[in-house]
């Protein structure tokens, strides 16, 4: 089922939740809304449950309003944060309890019923949890009974808040593998609400960034993160560095870097900031670059972080730089060497965006 | 990598409309008719009988009303009253704080069975309790002829209603007391007394300041029923006219004597008072809201002990 | 063996080492693990027990034993008196009928009270314990003079037929009225703290609001609805100042079991007054087990996430 939404708002009170958000979401997509607390993605995800009513706009399924239909007729399964499973019914009940529910002339019958569950608590490898109770379960298995249990009215679309976020980060790593499979081989449309950018770019086919109510850009996770369109999402998606572009004898430089040809330089004097992610500096000889001297060298795993302090930067701002660990093998970098540092990619934006857009990362 | 077709961004968009809403009409219907029966239901049991009280003292004038309150007896029946609240209120208030304290601040075994106990008094008829003050200082009590002897008379006069009204309101202060005491610790004590403080000042400065309200919503209470207790007030208290009529005796004499209107006015007092406990409750629950939820309960969850 | 504190004031029991390494030797370890960090133990137990006994434990065990008194055949007797059993029955049955009505009334008030919004509501909400805090005596009278035949709602109810006051079902509303605030008080936490997400949960399943109710939200008020109507139950069991002037108190018809207490004690029949008494507390007091042994059973069911 395709959802589309437009021209969607809504307000709690005087705070602006949503302001006119248009989305297309089209069948079988694996999208998620990415943001920090308070941008609006959890109301999204909760307006297209039907758990929220939009003050303007409309909500489309397959083409057809349903703004105004209840929630108990959109078919949407919805997986809650934090799992609200029924805690006086066993998993096996809780897992049943849409079927059960259902009008007596859809109804299937007690074995249907009994099969439907048990192949679908298979699916989840639940299995032999049958007959627990919610609470004699850990969070990852309380998840997965969640998900079981709004799978199994067949819903034509999946919402999920926030749906790893109290998990341990093994668990939570198991999942969004899981939750991929499962996508792939069920094909529903799944939309899933994140603050997590890492989550986000791991599950997701489309990542919809989005910024205190605002849509601020939707893409493959590639795209958005090497496709910045804002400062916002280039500062959300990842780390980056800040460098103030500064003006001499007209021509615009980072450091000593020359950066004059740069199409987002368009104003003499006006303020500018270039951002540049870890892995788009490049280190070599000190007479090759901007020279900087090594400040710290952090060997993590496959990747290797420098902290490095740039020639004319203030001590308290220093750069961060990632190079391969095949990379630092060859060169060796070591505290207190003398280098210079190259950038091979940056982006350039006003100085007033990045103010604006100091958002908390994950 | 192609970004599929996806709009996105902010558009503006056409057709904006405004809309307010609110639940369908069929849930608006059941949700007026719950609302409606739950308001007809409390203006019947607890509305129409309370204005009942001050129409019926009011019935015949404001004369007849006045000079019920400032008859003698009644005024007899007021300060006994007063005055047994005045004795009973605050030697519970301090069982109730020594009791939390020692319940509270401590590790032993038995405490379930004696936070069981200090609520036993919840479970017994007020009948009985003025029955067992009977069996122990009445003529043939165990104490009886003791008591004959020596010319104290309990039972039947002043001792023997403060005696009953302390059972009725024995675990009032206590039971508000524990939850708050309990959910508050001891680490305040603690770093008081490592501080350097006494066990005197502790309590005075560090403990008693933390429960005040619920010090103050349990003495509420306690007084509310001490002035308000009729059954076992009434068997313990011989209904002597003038000297062991309490405000609720002296009701139910006038009552039986059917001067309605008297009784009445004097019912109205009480009435009044318990209006004022009302609103003592709500003020002290608007300023510590976990005492709201103290009240009622049979008693602490075992499980919840410190 | 002693816990070793996390800081000064870290441990949360009792036990608290020597802080100087002046544990010499098992003893003396002993003696500081059951020393209190926080004074007056020994003094405020003393004084509760004590307390305790005076007002509370000695008087009721007097009634148990004056019980016993005239012998296990004359306790018997009495009790199985015909007169006894049935105010006995009218006691019991009319707080258990009362309880009930409580119990549903109770639910739909306690709901309204929590989940909707309506004008005077906080003023309502503190009515709701005007019953707990009216003098027994004052809502005895006020209710038998809304009840009687000329009473306001009396007037409306004796054309139809029904007659309240001085009659068993005048004992039944007096106990209703007695009985509210238990139900409501304690349902409305319980409510309260009903976690949101698993109703929209069921909604989203495809529940109907009434599905809702039942499956998911009824369940979960189960515990506190038994709890809140066993106390209900308990308080009119033993009530006698708000029955007595609406129940008429003829002999097996509309006579209270406490009523017939007074009446023998007045006869100075203290063992028959002993007996019934003696009956009503091993009803109440195991009734006070169950209660307690519910909200064990509450805690258990619904703790956890």
């Amino acid at each position: 089922m395709s959802i589309t939404l437009r021209g969607v708002s809504k307000q709690f009170g005087a705070f602006a939740a949503i302001d006119d958000v248009d989305l297309e979401i089209p069948t079988g997509a694996l999208l998620a809304l990415l943001g920090p607390s308070g941008c609006g993605k959890t109301t999204v995800l909760r307006i297209i449950a039907g758990l929220e009513t939009p003050d303007t706009g409309q909500v489309l399924f397959d083409g057809r309003d349903a703004t105004l239909w209840p929630i108990r007729e959109r078919k949407v399964g919805f997986v809650f944060q934090n799992y609200a499973l029924f805690r006086h019914m066993s998993v096996f009940e809780n897992v049943a309890f849409g079927l059960k529910v259902k009008a007596r002339r859809e109804r299937p019958a007690a074995g249907a019923i009994r099969d439907k569950v048990q192949s679908l608590l298979e699916l989840v490898q639940l299995d032999w949890a049958g007959d627990r109770y919610p609470t004699q379960l850990s969070g990852g298995q309380k998840q997965r009974v969640a998900l079981a249990r709004a799978l199994a009215v067949d819903p034509e679309v999946l919402l999920l808040d926030e749906p790893f976020g109290a998990l341990d980060a093994q668990v939570r790593h198991e999942l969004r593998r899981w939750l991929r499979r499962l996508h792939t081989e069920l094909k529903f449309t799944s939309i899933f609400v994140t603050h997590d950018q890492q989550e986000a770019i791991e599950v997701a086919d489309t990542i919809v960034v989005l910024n205190r109510g605002r849509v601020e850009q939707t893409g493959v996770p590639g795209d958005v993160y090497d496709l910045p369109r804002s400062a916002y999402v280039h500062r959300f998606l990842g780390q980056v560095n800040e460098l103030r572009v500064k003006w001499h004898d007209g021509r615009a430089h980072l450091g000593p870097i020359d950066i004059t040809g740069d199409p987002a330089l368009d104003a003499y004097g006006s303020d500018r900031i270039a951002l540049v992610r870890p892995h788009e500096i490049d280190i070599g000889s000190a007479s090759n670059g901007w020279p900087a001297i090594v400040r710290d060298v952090r060997v993590i795993g496959p990747i290797v972080r420098l902290e490095l302090c740039a020639d004319g930067q203030p001590a308290n701002e220093p750069l961060e730089a990632e190079i391969s660990r095949e990379r630092f093998d060859m060169d060796r970098f070591h505290i207190g060497q003398r280098v210079g540092v190259r950038f091979r990619r940056w982006q350039v934006y006003p100085a007033a965006a990045l103010g604006s857009a100091r958002a908390s990362r994950a | 990598m192609e970004a599929p077709a996806i709009a996105a961004g902010c558009d503006v968009s056409a057709g904006r409309r405004l809309r307010k809403r609110g639940p369908r009409p069929g849930v608006r219907w059941g949700r007026f008719l719950l609302i409606a029966t739950a308001l007809a239901f409390l203006a019947a049991f607890l509305l129409l009988p309370l204005l009942v009280v001050f129409a019926q003292a009011l019935s015949k004038g404001a004369g007849v009303y006045l000079s019920a309150v400032s008859d003698p007896m009644a005024w007899a029946a007021i300060k006994l009253t007063l005055m047994v609240a005045a004795i009973a209120v605050p030697m519970n208030l301090v069982f109730g704080v020594v009791s939390a304290w020692a319940i509270t601040k401590f590790q032993f075994r038995g405490k379930s069975t004696l936070i069981t106990l200090i609520d036993l008094p919840f479970a017994v008829s007020p009948v009985i309790a003025g029955l067992t003050y009977i069996l122990l200082f009445g003529a043939h009590g165990w104490f009886g002829a003791y008591l004959q002897e020596h010319d104290i008379r309990i039972v039947f006069a002043v001792p023997g209603i403060v005696l009953a009204t302390l059972f009725v309101t024995f675990p009032f202060v206590a039971r508000e007391l524990i939850p708050v005491m309990q959910a508050q610790g001891k680490d305040d004590e603690e770093t008081a007394l490592s501080l350097g403080a006494g066990g005197w000042q502790v309590f005075w400065h560090v403990t008693l300041p933390n429960i005040r309200w619920a010090l103050l919503y349990g003495v509420l209470l306690c007084n509310a029923r001490a002035m308000g207790e009729f059954g076992a007030v009434s068997v313990v208290s011989g209904h002597i006219r003038g000297l062991t009529n309490t405000m609720p005796l002296h009701v139910e004499i006038l009552y039986n004597e059917y001067n309605y209107a008297a009784a009445f006015a004097v019912a109205s007092l009480l009435a009044l008072l318990a209006l004022l406990t009302l609103a003592g409750k709500s003020l002290l629950e608007w300023r510590q809201p976990e005492l709201r939820h103290a009240v009622h309960l049979a008693r602490v969850s075992p499980g919840k002990q410190a | 063996m002693t816990a070793r504190s996390t800081g000064f004031m870290g441990s949360n029991d009792s036990a608290t080492p020597e802080r100087t390494e002046a544990a010499h030797g098992p003893a003396a370890r002993r003696a500081a693990s059951t020393r209190r960090v926080v004074p007056g133990f020994g003094l405020t137990l003393g004084y509760t027990m004590l307390y305790l006994s005076l007002i509370v434990l000695i008087p009721l065990s007097a009634t148990f034993i004056r019980s016993l008194g005239a012998g296990w055949g004359h306790f018997w007797a009495v009790v199985t008196a015909v007169r006894v059993v049935a105010s006995l029955r009218l006691s019991f049955g009319a707080a258990l009928l009362a309880a009930a009505v409580n119990a549903a009334f109770g639910l739909v008030i306690a709901w309204v009270l929590v989940r909707y919004t309506f004008p005077f509501k906080r003023l309502i909400d503190a009515m709701v314990d005007l019953p707990f805090a009216l003098p027994t005596a004052v809502a005895g009278i006020a209710l038998t003079a809304l009840y009687a035949p000329n009473g306001w709602l009396g007037g409306l109810l004796t054309p139809l037929g029904i007659q309240v006051a001085f009659t068993p079902l005048g004992v039944v509303v007096a106990l209703i009225f007695i009985g509210l605030p238990f139900v409501v008080r304690t349902l409305q936490p319980v409510l309260e703290e009903l976690d949101k997400d698993v109703e929209q949960a069921a909604a989203t399943l495809g529940a109907s609001e009434w599905q809702t109710f039942s499956r998911v939200i009824l369940p979960a008020l189960w515990p506190a609805l038994l709890t809140g109507f066993a106390l209900a139950f308990a308080r009119a069991v033993g009530e006698y100042g708000s029955v007595i002037f609406i129940a008429g108190n003829m002999p097996m018809k509309s006579e209270i079991a406490p009523l017939l207490i007074i009446t023998k004690l007045e006869q100075y029949d203290y063992a028959g007054a002993t007996a019934i008494a003696v009956v009503m507390l091993v009803l109440s007091f195991a009734l006070m087990l169950g209660i307690n042994a519910l909200q064990s059973w509450t805690l258990t069911r619904n703790g956890g996430a």
